[in-house]
């Protein structure tokens, strides 16, 4: 009996045993099958931040790629910048160095019309050797009046010898001959004179108008020329 | 070579310079009156022995303003007035020399490049030698001042090239006496 108790108990033990057995591995795998789940999530949140870290310094390397990429259009940019400053710079040197060429053109000009303008002095020098012929020719005039009070004369004298020789009768008759011909060469010299005053007229009219002429031209150019050099002054001021 | 527009321009820019510059006084009349066009260089139509020549000249023309007059005491007297000091032939050719000035400026508004030489005075018997010039417009004026004071004025003017304008002379003039620019 005690023996049936015992292996009862024995048997009992050995069920409750195994029970507890049981149910210790049931717990057991129970715990390893929520810790295989926590190491899985573990595992997967790991990798996830693996994967987010990865992603991250993906994304740095991606930006500095870009920036590198920036960087050298940048400097291509800037290169292409200095360049085309570098010719501005040329072009702004080459228009200053024109403008200062033109400055100093516009000044040569101002000073050529300057320096031309004395051109007047020539003129009025030959506007002086009018006022010389003009004497030569009042000279003339003189002379000629006088020449003509002489023919004048030479006329009485002939008219009075044509008389006496007239009074004189048969005896005149070759005087008479003599003073007619002196009167006609008398006649001849005052038309003579009366041509030579009508020449010197003439003269005097066309030496006055050549000669105010060339004056009064000499002026027109002397004024145009100040025309020019006061545009000339006027541009070199504005280029400066 | 003239047109006729020039033409009258040129006499109505004598007349304006003649009425402002050969009387003495500005309250003195000047009548101006045209003499026939053939008398033009005729020394017996015109008055005055003796004419002051004057000349303006351009690129394409030379005007040639002639003033005849005779030195006696009417003009004598009025020229002088009182003044004993300074010759008559100088106080005239002043006022020639404005006249002519007064024509230059006007003429200055259509033709910029002029210039105008001194006066000379000649013997009216030079006249009919204008022709030798071959102008291409002569125009004669008989001017009297004050009523009775005679002197006379012929234009002549010889041109390279056509010419063609129309003065505008309406402005009124301004008090003379002032310094001529020429």
């Amino acid at each position: 009996m005690i023996q049936q108790y015992v292996l009862a108990t024995v048997a009992g033990s050995a069920v409750t045993a195994l029970l507890a057995l049981a149910a210790h591995k049931l717990q057991s795998a129970r715990l390893i099958a929520r810790l295989r789940a926590e190491a899985q999530a573990s595992a997967d949140t790991l990798k996830a931040e693996q994967s987010d870290r990865a992603e991250a310094i993906r994304e740095p390397e991606q930006a500095a790629q870009h920036l590198e990429a920036l960087a050298a259009q940048l400097r291509d940019e800037l290169a292409q910048q200095s360049a085309s400053a570098d010719e501005l710079r040329a072009a702004l040197k080459a228009a200053t160095d024109d403008k200062d060429q033109w400055a100093g053109q516009a000044q040569r000009i101002a000073g050529e019309a300057a320096r031309l303008k004395h051109l007047g002095a020539t003129f009025e020098r030959w506007h002086e050797q009018m006022i010389s012929l003009m004497t030569q020719n009042h000279d003339m005039h003189a002379k000629n009046q006088e020449l003509s009070s002489i023919v004048r004369h030479v006329v009485i004298v002939s008219l009075n010898a044509s008389i006496e020789a007239a009074r004189a009768g048969p005896a005149g008759r070759g005087f008479a001959v003599v003073a007619s011909e002196v009167r006609a060469l008398a006649a001849r010299s005052e038309e003579l004179s009366k041509s030579y005053r009508d020449s010197l007229h003439r003269n005097d009219l066309t030496i006055t108008s050549t000669f105010q002429d060339i004056q009064a031209g000499g002026k027109m150019i002397a004024a145009s020329l100040a025309s020019v050099e006061s545009l000339a002054n006027r541009f070199s001021s504005t280029l400066h | 070579m003239i047109t006729a527009q020039a033409r009258d321009s040129f006499e109505r820019i004598f007349r304006k310079a003649a009425q402002a510059r050969l009387p003495i006084e500005p309250g003195d009349t000047c009548e101006i009156a045209p003499v026939g066009a053939g008398d033009a260089t005729r020394t017996d139509a015109m008055k005055g022995a003796q004419v002051v020549v004057l000349t303006i000249s351009s690129i394409v023309f030379r005007l040639l303003l002639i003033l005849h007059f005779d030195e006696n005491d009417a003009t004598r007297g009025y020229y002088l007035k009182d003044d004993v000091e300074r010759p008559f032939q100088e106080v005239f050719l002043e006022i020639c020399n404005l006249c002519c000035g007064a024509m230059n400026q006007e003429l200055l508004r259509y033709f910029p490049d002029l210039g105008m030489s001194t006066p000379y005075v000649l013997s009216a018997h030079c006249l009919p030698y204008l022709r030798e010039l071959n102008p291409d417009f002569v125009s004669a004026y008989s001017v009297t001042l004050n009523g009775s004071m005679q002197l006379a004025a012929t234009i002549c003017v010889c041109a390279d090239a056509p010419v063609d304008f129309v003065a505008d002379t309406s402005a009124m003039e301004e008090t003379s006496g002032e310094l001529e620019l020429f």
